[in-house]
């Protein structure tokens, strides 16, 4: 096993090599006020059984998972996903991976709606077929906790002696993603958390301190690990707008003997907006209400004027503005009515330039119940305010809901939304819970950039795949809203507005009155009007009879025939028994 | 919204019903209008005028434009022939093309416009009425409508009323090609199959029998090579011949898509999503595995649905109907069809409402037109009530399937199955009970009629049951004049066994309709030896 920690502190704020110290093959931080990235890449050996049947299923497995809680991004950890839990799978065989399902649902959560990957995993749609290293199946759900992943780490990956394992591995449930990567290639498996912030109360065993709002740990090699190597940095403002420049103390524990002063760059694929630039784009997920059985997903931003590419991108850089959503099987987009060459004047009435690219459970038609696929993705390209600033242009091209004020006029834009049947239930409603998209300005970068020597490439997030190799994706923040796990999930939020929005969906609703009496209701009134019908016909039949009787054989109904025939046949055994 | 037009049609209207040139152009002009504005609306509005079907149709054709199977194309579940059709709307100029399938739908609608108008007339309707009764689909706007927003019912529709044309005209092989056709397009317009088969009686009838049975025996065989005279031959083999061949070849172009797609999908669909049909919310619950033991899961009344449906469209309403009026026969079956059916979407009503200009002429909705807006209004009515509940639910989001849209879609049920009634027991002017309202005058009728309470019955059983005192009247002008009747059709029969000369045979036709079910009790009257 070896380990990787990494701690990004706010470059504001000067590390004092105080705060940081070896001490033997101890490596201690004190009270660091920083982001921070933990990698271990573990052999297949190191691992329980059950874990290595599924992967050495596998071609290629990654799991993706992120918060509900808003975070604070910082360079160069900015890509974002959804929030949930994000499977991308590639079997060795096609009808491999049986074994995936089943240990998702022990590892991260029993209720995960997960039979088998062919079944319920999705194909990704690849635009392009540049990107070729994107997985062939993709999941997703939304998953608030990973208190099952830590109970499981602890329960069967920690050793029993081991303090730290046991330990830490609580701090899972304060991370804001985590990845897990496996390949057949390398046959390691790489296992990433991150936390945005420290905790605010964090207790080392090993020291036996408690912090709050920092990290104090120390990082030894003594628990089996090969080479454990600890990085305190900050960022540089880079000399090339592609890159990040990263400047700090880099420490190979066991082998240095103090903190080693660096300063590298390299390309990056994900970027965030410039301060003032993110601000002012941040967004804000809502439905449209009533949301009834075709919601509307708005995104608003605070000024249209601000909505402009990166300021930070390279000069001959060409950008748009994307939104990838991921969409449980309860709601569904048309492709149809989104594809952009059929209906520019319904796209532009949405703010909408295209629907890019759309994969997974598309079914106009089926309801929910039936539906096997966890749900669908899409990214579509939005439209952005026309650049020349006149504002009579602007306002025409506002929703009608919109105050026209011209200095802080927003941006909406809608996407529409449909509504699968869900099973009845007793109060007439269910709810649904949508994480929200993620947006970013996809920008083109460069012949020849090389992101893969970034030693914290993040890919294999759904989205990257669509876009050729050389894009780069420059991350739009969400904005603190109200907080939906308070009054929705019973839960303590973080205050800052969670990434998830809560629908209601009318169902039949099973205590309403007459609910008991559908089936015979319905077969009653069905047959009652059958009967008077048939009654109908019978009466007129009376008078077609009596008007046909003298026509002759054509005119004749057969029943008149049948009983004559009926009556012959009687007279004649009459007379049979009378011979006899 | 047709009677409206019909019973009361404005002065404009009017004007334009005066010669065929006039109605005919003022439906093309209407369909031009209608058609431009929905380019127009297209192309700066928001929300389309095109329907969402054109658009499949039209991908579809795409992708055979491209050799590719319509299928790709998600729900398209159209016959192949559908996509062909619609080959040009790919040519460039788009702008141009693209409107194509529009356009043939509309011409569709005014073919089935001009077969109406020729129906109307063959079956002895003045040209000023059958005018004015042609009007009621060509410039209805709900029909223009749904066929230039590219909905391929025009097409549908068409080839049913040219089915119906063919039957009337006697054109029996074209007839058979017609239906095979519609069959393959559609599948419901197999149960006219049933109604024309047993229309197609011979055109001149048989010397009738002497009233006292000559064949004693009768075997089946015999019977059976009666019924199948040569119309009804050649009428059932080109109907198989054409459905069969267009199938044979279609399936051995596109293969199982196309069976699964065009007929197979129709048993597997769940039809869970709110519709007219009564059967919507029964069907949700069970499709939802809702229905407990509690209930009655293990009967699943909805996968019988198709019999009570069946029975009465492709057997009974053809069977008692179609005899006595082919275009009555098919609307009671088509609205039998529809109302009985586990889906129904307001583009089916279509269907039916083809059939309306022909049979409304002659029928009670019109003699008593008290009765008619009555038939509109609660028709109107029990769709206005459950579009309510479909909006409370659909756009507000509010749980209304139960009691809401269940209860209204059994009550829009209940309004068909009046209505349906109407239509079945209306035997058009001097049919029993439903002809207009006669003079005054009460007479009681002679003792040697024994149906006489039979008939009073049905005179009461029938249509106006609302309206009692017109019902009693009904029955007088028939008894002032059977005696008299009786005793002419006698007289004339004995003439016709002695001399071979039939008297004129409309005169006749008249005397047993107006004598009905009296027939009977003259056949007793007259003795064998006579």
């Amino acid at each position: 096993m070896r380990r990787r920690s990494t701690f990004l502190h706010d470059p504001k704020l000067e590390v004092d090599p105080r705060q940081l110290y070896l001490s033997g093959d101890r490596f201690v931080i004190e009270n660091l006020r920083a982001a921070r990235e933990e990698r271990l890449t573990v052999g297949l050996d190191e691992l329980p059984e059950e874990l290595c049947q599924v992967l050495r299923q596998s071609h290629e497995l990654h799991i993706r998972w992120a918060s509900e809680d808003i975070y604070d991004a910082i360079p160069p950890f900015v890509s974002k996903i959804s929030p949930g839990l994000h499977v991308f799978y590639t079997p060795l065989q096609r009808q491999s991976g049986d074994l995936l399902c089943p240990l998702l649902h022990k590892v991260f959560s029993s209720t995960l709606k997960c039979r088998s990957p062919l079944s319920t995993f999705t194909t990704p749609h690849l635009r392009s077929g540049r990107f070729a290293s994107t997985s062939s199946l993709q999941y997703h759900s939304l998953l608030p906790s990973l208190n099952s992943l830590t109970q499981y780490i602890q329960r069967y990956l920690c050793k029993h002696s081991d303090q730290q394992c046991l330990h830490s591995a609580p701090l899972l449930n304060v991370a804001d993603t985590v990845d897990i990567d496996y390949d057949s290639i390398s046959h390691i498996l790489i296992f990433t958390a991150h936390w945005s912030r420290p905790p605010a109360v964090l207790y080392d065993p090993l020291t036996g301190r408690t912090a709050e709002n920092g990290w104090s740990l120390s990082v030894d090699t003594s628990a089996n690990a090969e080479k454990v190597e600890v990085g305190v940095l900050g960022n540089e403002p880079p000399t090339d707008p592609s890159e990040i420049s990263l400047s700090g103390f880099l420490t190979v524990v066991g082998e240095d003997d103090h903190p080693k002063p660096t300063l590298f760059s390299f390309p990056s694929r994900h970027h965030a907006l410039p301060p003032s630039q993110s601000q002012d784009q941040r967004y804000k997920v809502s439905f449209l209400q009533p949301t009834g059985l075709h919601p509307k997903m708005q995104i608003s931003f605070p000024t249209a004027s601000a909505l402009k590419p990166p300021a930070n991108k390279p000069a001959d850089s060409a950008c748009a503005l994307h939104t990838y959503l991921t969409l449980p099987s309860a709601l569904f987009a048309d492709k149809y009515q989104l594809s952009a060459t059929a209906d520019t004047a319904f796209m532009q009435s949405h703010h909408l330039t295209a629907l890019r690219a759309i994969s997974g459970e598309t079914d106009l038609e089926a309801p929910d119940y039936v539906v096997e696929k966890w749900g669908s993705n899409l990214l579509v390209e939005l439209a952005v305010p026309p650049p020349s600033s006149s504002s009579r242009k602007l306002a025409r091209s506002t929703p009608p809901n919109q105050v026209p004020d011209s200095s802080s006029r927003g941006w909406n834009v809608t996407i529409p939304l449909h509504l699968r049947y869900f099973p009845p239930s007793p109060t007439g409603y269910s709810t649904i819970d949508i994480p929200n998209p993620i947006l970013f300005w996809a920008c083109t970068a460069e012949e020849g950039t090389k992101f893969p020597v970034n030693p914290f490439d993040r890919v294999n997030l759904g989205y990257e795949g669509l876009f050729g190799g050389r894009t780069m994706f420059y991350h739009l923040d969400p904005a603190p809203g109200p907080d939906l796990g308070a009054a929705g999930r019973g839960e303590e939020g973080s205050g800052r507005g969670k990434l998830v929005q809560r629908i209601r969906v009318p169902v039949l609703n099973m205590e309403a009155w007459g609910a008991e009496w559908v089936e015979w209701g319905t077969v009653a009134v069905v047959m009652l009007g059958f009967l008077w019908v048939v009654c109908k016909l019978w009466a007129s039949g009376l008078s077609v009879r009596g008007e046909a009787g003298p026509k002759g054989v054509g005119g004749r109904p057969v029943e008149a025939d049948a009983r004559e025939e009926e009556e012959e046949e009687e007279e004649h055994e009459r007379e049979k028994k009378k011979k006899k | 919204m047709d009677f409206l037009s019909l019973l009361a049609p404005p002065k404009v209207t009017r004007s334009l019903l005066t010669s065929p040139s006039s109605l005919f152009s003022a439906a093309l002009s209407l369909r031009i209008v209608l058609l431009l504005y929905g380019l127009y609306q297209d192309a700066h509005g928001p929300l389309k005028y095109t329907d969402i079907d054109y658009g499949v149709f039209t991908d579809a054709a795409r992708y055979i434009s491209y050799g590719h199977s319509p299928y790709l194309r998600d729900t398209y579940r159209y016959t192949p022939l559908l996509a062909w059709i619609l080959l040009p709307t790919t040519w460039e100029p788009q702008h141009i093309w693209f409107s194509f399938g529009k356009a043939l739908f509309a011409i569709s609608d005014i073919l089935a416009g001009w077969m109406i108008f020729v129906v109307l007339q063959k079956r002895g309707t003045s040209q000023m009425r059958a005018l004015k009764y042609s009007g009621i689909w060509l410039l209805n706007p709900m029909v223009a409508t749904i066929s230039t927003r590219g909905s391929s019912e025009g097409l549908l529709c068409v080839m049913v009323m040219a089915l119906l044309w063919a039957t009337e005209m006697r054109h029996i092989a074209l007839s058979g090609v017609l239906l095979g056709l519609a069959v393959h397009f559609k599948i419901y317009p197999f149960i006219y199959g049933v109604s024309i088969l047993w229309s197609l009686e011979p055109p001149a009838p048989n010397p009738s029998r002497p009233a006292v049975k000559e064949e004693t025996h009768t075997s089946i065989f015999s019977k059976l090579s009666t019924f199948l005279n040569q119309d009804r031959l050649v009428f059932i083999f080109t109907s198989l011949a054409t459905f069969s061949a267009l199938n044979i070849s279609m399936f051995a172009l596109y293969g199982t898509p196309f069976m699964q797609h065009t007929y197979l999908h129709h048993l597997t669909r769940i039809d869970h999503r709110h519709n007219f049909s009564p059967y919507n919310i029964l069907l949700y619950l069970s499709s939802a595995n809702i229905v407990t033991t509690a209930h009655l899961s293990s009967l699943r009344f909805e996968s019988l649905a198709f019999i009570p449906q069946l029975v009465l469209s492709t057997l009974l309403i053809p069977v008692s109907i179609s005899n006595s009026s082919l275009p009555r026969a098919m609307l009671a079956q088509t609205f039998a069809f529809v109302t009985f059916n586990k889906v129904c979407t307001s583009q089916y009503f279509l269907w039916y409402l083809i059939f309306l200009p022909i049979y409304l002429p002659d029928s009670v909705l019109i003699r008593n037109p008290t009765l008619g807006f009555s038939v509109l209004g609660a028709w109107v009515a029990g769709q206005t009530v459950w579009l309510w509940q479909g909006y409370k639910l659909e756009m507000l989001g509010e749980s209304s399937f139960v009691p809401g849209l269940w209860s209204s879609s059994l009550l829009f049920f209940a309004v068909n199955c009046w209505i349906l009634g109407i239509v079945i027991s209306d035997h058009g002017p001097g049919g029993h009970g439903l002809g207009p309202a006669p003079e005054k005058g009460h007479h009681k009728v002679d003792t040697i009629y024994p149906r006489e309470k039979t008939l009073k019955e049905e005179g009461v059983r029938g249509v106006e049951d609302d309206s009692d005192e017109e019902s009693d009247v009904e029955e007088i002008p028939r008894e002032q004049t059977v005696e008299e009747m009786v005793r002419e059709e006698m007289k004339r029969r004995r003439q016709y066994a002695r001399t071979g000369v039939d008297s004129t045979a409309s005169d006749r036709q008249q005397t047993d309709v107006l004598l009905g079910e009296y027939m009977d009790d003259i056949q007793s009257l007259i003795s064998p030896d006579e």
